[in-house]
């Protein structure tokens, strides 16, 4: 356990090969990928193409073994099948059978996963709302783009309304409507009380919505924790934009403080240091400067993305 | 129970998938035609020509009815794993052995309706032509249902590990071996070399007695078929589409999908 909270899914070093081809050699793609994801999360996983990301997905939803390591959601080993009723995935790219209709696929699934019959129409009818694909409900799937079925896979996720959601590459097609409203699909779910696991590449929408993160490299987790915990400790500054700022003002806020100063004296950006924020915005206003905008200016989660993905290049 | 379900639910959408195959109404357009056109045959003949009717018939039933459980057999698993839909079905709470069996009992549904319509086909064109009709004859049919259910679970087993192509060879090497291992197990009896005879002996404990099935002859010419042959045929049929389906769904088990 860690703190109050229940550890949904546990991955302890897992390592997987596979073996391209005929031949005996073998290739390690996941090298004792060690994690936690705790209830109620969204917790993302990120890391580039061929990091591992879907393997350790398919790991957890049984479709591949690990070669050593275990790894268990609520508790139950991945390789067992009865209590995935509790579990929901999106593969990457779904693809589904294009002679259903969007209402026939899922009611399918529904049905595999033991959804009674009573409650599965309704189930389904909701669930096309939530994507928002209550319009071709009676479609068939061969005439989906490729952001529907996309959005068939959210729901086909959600079908039997359970616990852990899986999701690799859920934004993957989708325009930014489409990106914006299955990022509330995903909030929706935390604010239920669910824990969700995604995989990604977006790494603007893991810092909006996500409460946890690990970065993989090389099939090794580089890094992993709270997102404040993951940006390394810094001093935070911040960039302050005034306008009709007059050049005498300028010039003893230039000397008064540590300051980086570009634009000219219609519109200045001023970038100070946090501690100083308070001081210059006074010297600012009272010489009738109008504040434009103040934005802090930290190290973004792509920064830590970019030097881990560096290191593990170099630790190879 | 719940089970059961998810085997249905697979098994009626394996069904649908199947219907959707042209191959399948290729075969069954073909199986019928060669059915009708055993009239033509028996044409040609002064002599049994309501057993040379019937014979082709049947033989034409068995025939297409093997192709469409071999040929739309072989693509079974492996199409789903190939378009990656096996992904989402295998995440839900459906166990591998679960997953065959129902892709299993759907073809076998489907094979089993062509053997219907074909033999409604043989049925009328028996009737159109005079000859003789018969339990004798709806036995026969039925134990061609009963060699196509074991050829169906031939078909998944190796769809589950291998390429439609290899697993159209295997199929089909294992059906024509079928109906003639009984034969290589005598001739390798009568050997002079020990390990001649063993390898018979191996090679019919191993491979399916298709023979068991094969009651045409007794069909056609109106003879007896006994209660005991049936009974033992369709024991011999459960148990090995139960064993091969078991040795399918051990090999599945064990398969990562990448």
């Amino acid at each position: 356990m860690t703190g109050e909270r229940r550890e949904i899914v546990c991955v302890d070093g897992i390592v997987k090969d596979f073996r391209p081809g005929f031949g005996l050699r073998r290739k390690r793609v996941l090298h004792g990928v060690t994690f936690r994801v705790l209830e109620g999360e969204i917790f993302g996983f990120v890391g580039p193409n061929g990091s591992g990301k879907t393997t350790t997905l398919k790991l957890l939803m049984g479709l591949i073994r690990p070669t050593e390591g275990s790894a268990s959601i609520l508790g139950r080993d991945v390789e067992e099948s009865e209590f995935r009723h509790q579990v929901g995935f999106l593969p990457e790219n779904p693809y589904f059978y294009p002679y259903l209709t969007a209402r026939e696929i899922l009611d399918f699934y529904a049905r595999l996963c033991g959804v009674e019959s009573t409650r599965r129409a309704e189930q389904v009818k909701n669930l096309l709302e939530v994507v928002k694909l209550s319009y071709a409900a009676d479609s068939r799937l061969r005439s989906f783009s490729k952001g529907m079925l996309q959005r068939v896979g959210v729901a086909q996720a959600l079908i039997h309304d359970p616990k852990v959601v899986f999701l690799d590459e859920p934004m993957s097609g989708l325009d930014p409507i489409g990106r914006k409203e299955i990022r509330d699909v995903i909030l929706s779910l935390r604010d239920a009380g669910k824990t969700v696991l995604m995989n990604t590449h977006i790494l603007h929408d893991v810092e909006m919505i996500c409460d946890r993160v690990a970065i993989i490299v090389n099939g090794r987790i580089r890094h992993q924790g709270r997102i404040e915990d993951v940006l390394p400790e810094q001093d935070v500054s911040v960039e302050v934009v005034l306008a009709r700022l007059p050049a005498e003002t300028a010039d003893a806020i230039s000397e008064d403080f540590d300051v980086e100063m570009r634009g000219h004296s219609d519109r200045v950006a001023l970038l100070v240091s946090e501690k100083d924020v308070a001081a210059v915005l006074e010297a600012a206003l009272a010489a009738s400067a109008q504040v434009v905008s103040v934005t802090p200016h930290r190290s973004s989660l792509e920064e830590v993305f970019l030097s881990a993905v560096r290191d593990g290049g170099r630790a190879e | 129970m719940n089970s059961l379900l998810r085997v249905q639910a697979i098994a009626e959408n394996t069904f649908r998938e199947a219907i959707r195959n042209k191959l399948l109404y290729m075969l069954l357009g073909f199986g019928i035609l060669m059915i009708a056109s055993g009239v033509l045959l028996a044409s040609l003949s002064y002599v049994e020509v309501d057993e040379i009717l019937q014979d082709m018939g049947m033989s034409a039933i068995r025939f297409f009815g093997t192709g469409i459980a071999i040929f739309v057999g072989i693509g079974l698993v492996y199409n789903e794993v190939d378009r990656r839909t096996i992904f989402t079905i295998l995440s839900k709470p459906v166990s591998r052995p679960e997953f065959l069996i129902g892709k299993w009992a759907g073809l076998v549904f489907t094979v089993w309706l062509q053997l219907f319509l074909m033999a409604l086909a043989f049925g009328a064109v028996s009737w159109l032509a005079g000859a003789p009709l018969g339990v004798d004859h709806a036995l026969a049919i039925a134990m061609i249902g009963l060699e196509l259910m074991v050829l169906v679970a031939i078909a998944t087993l190796f769809s589950a590990f291998t390429t439609p192509m290899l697993a159209a060879f295997f199929s089909v090497g294992i059906w024509m071996i079928g109906h003639l291992s009984r034969d290589l197990h005598a001739l390798g009896q009568q050997s002079d070399q020990e390990s001649v005879a063993m390898m018979a002996s191996f090679v019919f404990r191993v491979v399916p007695d298709l023979e068991v099935f094969n009651k045409t002859l007794e069909a056609v010419h109106g003879l007896p078929i006994a209660a005991a042959e049936v009974g033992q045929a369709c024991i011999y049929a459960l148990g090995y589409t139960a064993s091969t389906l078991l040795l399918g769904s051990m090999i599945f088990g064990r398969r990562d999908f990448k």
